[in-house]
């Protein structure tokens, strides 16, 4: 799937200008440089940034000046409970729902592939949650789960089982985020399960299928191990998404309620604004950016991903 | 394509696999479309039709009441605008600038490895959170007095959307034979020449795609504004819509005919790409 590139053409020697040649001679670098000088300015100067301010006390008013604290807002990282529950929740949030995302579309595309695999407008229809703005989808949600008049609490009462208040309730609010998550996200892994599975080679099954192999031999010893890098891929961004969490919780819990589903985005968004502490946001900041790299990079070595 | 089974496989059992793969079909329809179909209907129902119990399905007093408020008495449609404006603005700077550093890893060569490193590099830059940069980007834009601009808005966002860019396009180019380019410069035509007038042609539809991608996830972002923006000078649909979400009241037929209007151009769109869907979702790793 991932083709290395063949870059072995070298321009002959042209005709123009001195500038002109230069530009041709040089034109792998320049091509790049944009982009390059972008994404440099654009991410490692806020990283450096961000050290510098997770070093100090910041205040709200502009006019003081900063107060260097040194390792000061890491320190309080340990013994800040807020953050502690910001963290479990984030990693909870993240096992479930990519968790659920991954068995349901796995299965949905194994389930599906041969019925629905020329069926490009109905896999398109099904894609749509994920496309849509998730601020949309927050509200969309919250109209459901609205304890008085939403919809979810009708096919309670209509199924005689107790009312709810979704995500008002204190053991409910994470479940019902997790539901709209995993309403938005499983067309995602569904859709490139398809991808993978449309591109399995036919020849290693017909041969199990002649050695007499069950299909749950065949889906073990074959399916599963072609599927890899897709699903690799597949479970990596949905990490890395998952751990961003941010504007569902905003809509519909706002992190409540009893702090049940704030996660590590909100307590940063939070702490840097509400409580104007952008010093030791920046902290945290840094702490989930580590986290993040550490994984991703891991991830990415140990399944070959960045070639 | 479907390879028959070599072992015979009884008729019913058959049926009724068909027959369970089709119901999930049907359930996995019904469960996508309906919450897009109820913020849709209450859209255009009145207050009091919202708040009915049991609900109504179906709109029994359609108004437009509520597209006439948020879009003509309050400012939707400045809001609207401004989502529109910072889409198409980080979409120029993404697709421009990711096309050729794209095109560069596709097909150049470079010393130690660099091919590899940068292709990494930029790769990473798109796993990084936004939160985590918020911090950074608000002392920024507050030093250099760019809060509540939507300048603002393209630079942040550009920091996301251009190595999205740039791996798609080094995915679709990676595609294209590079022989053509070859005979181009055999025949007299520069290195630039080249990806101008041959490869760029040739690369046109994933061009569209990744630009529409872009404009879907500039479209949509949310926290990023959030902290940038104050006003409705800059402030984008999504935001509009959650301001429209307070402790107090929540106004949800205004809110209601707003996030259907954002969802519907996405939902455009998503046909238009939707032979690209699987390349674009996946930064270009997995060819759909």
């Amino acid at each position: 799937m991932l083709k290395s590139a063949d870059g072995t053409l070298t321009a002959q020697s042209q005709p123009g200008g001195g500038l002109e040649r230069w530009a041709e001679r040089h034109l792998r670098y320049l091509m790049l440089a944009p982009t390059v000088s972008i994404l440099l300015a654009l991410t490692i100067f806020p990283s450096l940034y961000m050290f510098y301010a997770a070093v100090h006390r910041i205040s709200p008013n502009p006019d003081l000046p900063w107060e260097f604290v040194g390792v000061g807002n890491f320190a309080r990282l340990l013994s800040d409970a807020q953050f502690h529950v910001a963290l479990r929740n984030t990693i909870v949030f993240t096992v479930v729902a990519v968790t659920v995302e991954f068995l349901l579309g796995l299965g949905l595309a194994l389930l599906l592939d041969k019925y629905i695999r020329r069926l490009t407008f109905l896999k398109t229809v099904l894609m749509i949650p994920m496309m849509l703005p998730p601020i949309a989808v927050a509200i969309t949600w919250k109209l459901i789960y609205e304890p008085q008049f939403g919809v979810l609490n009708e096919i309670m009462y209509r199924l005689g089982l107790p009312l709810q208040a979704w995500a008002g309730d204190v053991n409910l609010a994470m479940f019902s985020i997790i539901v709209a998550d995993v309403w938005q996200w499983t067309p995602f892994i569904f859709l490139l399960m398809l991808a993978g599975l449309a591109s399995l080679p036919v020849e290693p099954y017909e041969a199990a299928a002649i050695d007499g192999a069950s299909s749950w031999r065949q889906f073990w010893d074959l399916t599963l191990p072609f599927l890899k890098p897709v699903i690799a891929i597949a479970l990596l961004l949905r990490v890395m998404d998952a751990l961003r969490l941010f504007d569902l919780v905003f809509i519909l819990t706002g992190g409540g309620p009893a702090d049940r589903t704030k996660v590590l985005s909100l307590y940063i968004y939070q702490v840097a604004y509400r409580f104007a502490d952008p010093g030791y946001a920046a902290a945290i900041s840094l702490f989930v950016l580590f986290v993040t790299i550490v994984f991703s990079t891991w991830f990415m070595k140990r399944m070959r991903l960045a070639d | 394509m479907a390879t028959k089974t070599l072992h015979r496989r009884s008729r019913t059992r058959e049926v009724l696999t068909r027959l369970s793969a089709y119901l999930a079909i049907l359930v996995a329809l019904i469960l996508t479309l309906f919450p897009i179909y109820w913020i849709a209907a209450n859209s255009f129902k009145f207050d009091i039709d919202i708040f009915a119990v049991p609900p109504e399905w179906l709109p029994r007093n359609p108004t437009l009441k509520h597209y006439e408020e948020a879009f003509i008495q309050r400012p939707f449609l400045r809001y609207a605008l401004n989502s529109f404006l910072v889409a198409v603005g980080t979409t120029i700077v993404s697709v421009v600038f990711g096309t050729m550093a794209g095109y560069a890893l596709a097909r150049f060569n470079y010393p130690w490895q660099w091919r590899k490193q940068i292709s990494f590099w930029i790769l990473s830059t798109r796993m990084m959170p936004p939160i985590v940069s918020i911090i950074p980007l608000y002392l920024f834009f507050n030093y250099f007095e760019m809060l509540n601009t939507k300048s603002a808005l393209v630079i942040a966002y550009t920091a996301f959307n251009l190595p999205f860019a740039t791996w798609m396009m080094k995915s679709y180019f990676q595609d294209l034979p590079v022989e053509l380019e070859e005979a181009a410069v055999v025949d007299g035509d520069t290195r630039w020449g080249a990806f101008l007038h041959v490869a760029l042609p040739l690369a046109r539809p994933g061009l569209a795609a990744t630009a529409i991608f872009c404009l879907i996830i500039s479209w949509n972002e949310f926290l990023l504004s959030l902290i940038i923006t104050l006003t409705e000078q800059s402030q984008t649909l999504p935001i509009g819509i959650a301001g429209r979400v307070t402790q107090y009241n929540t106004y949800w037929g205004e809110i209601s005919a707003a996030g259907f209007m954002a969802c519907v151009p996405i939902v455009i769109f998503a046909f238009i790409v939707q032979k690209h869907l699987v390349r674009g979702l996946s930064l270009g790793a997995v060819k759909g």
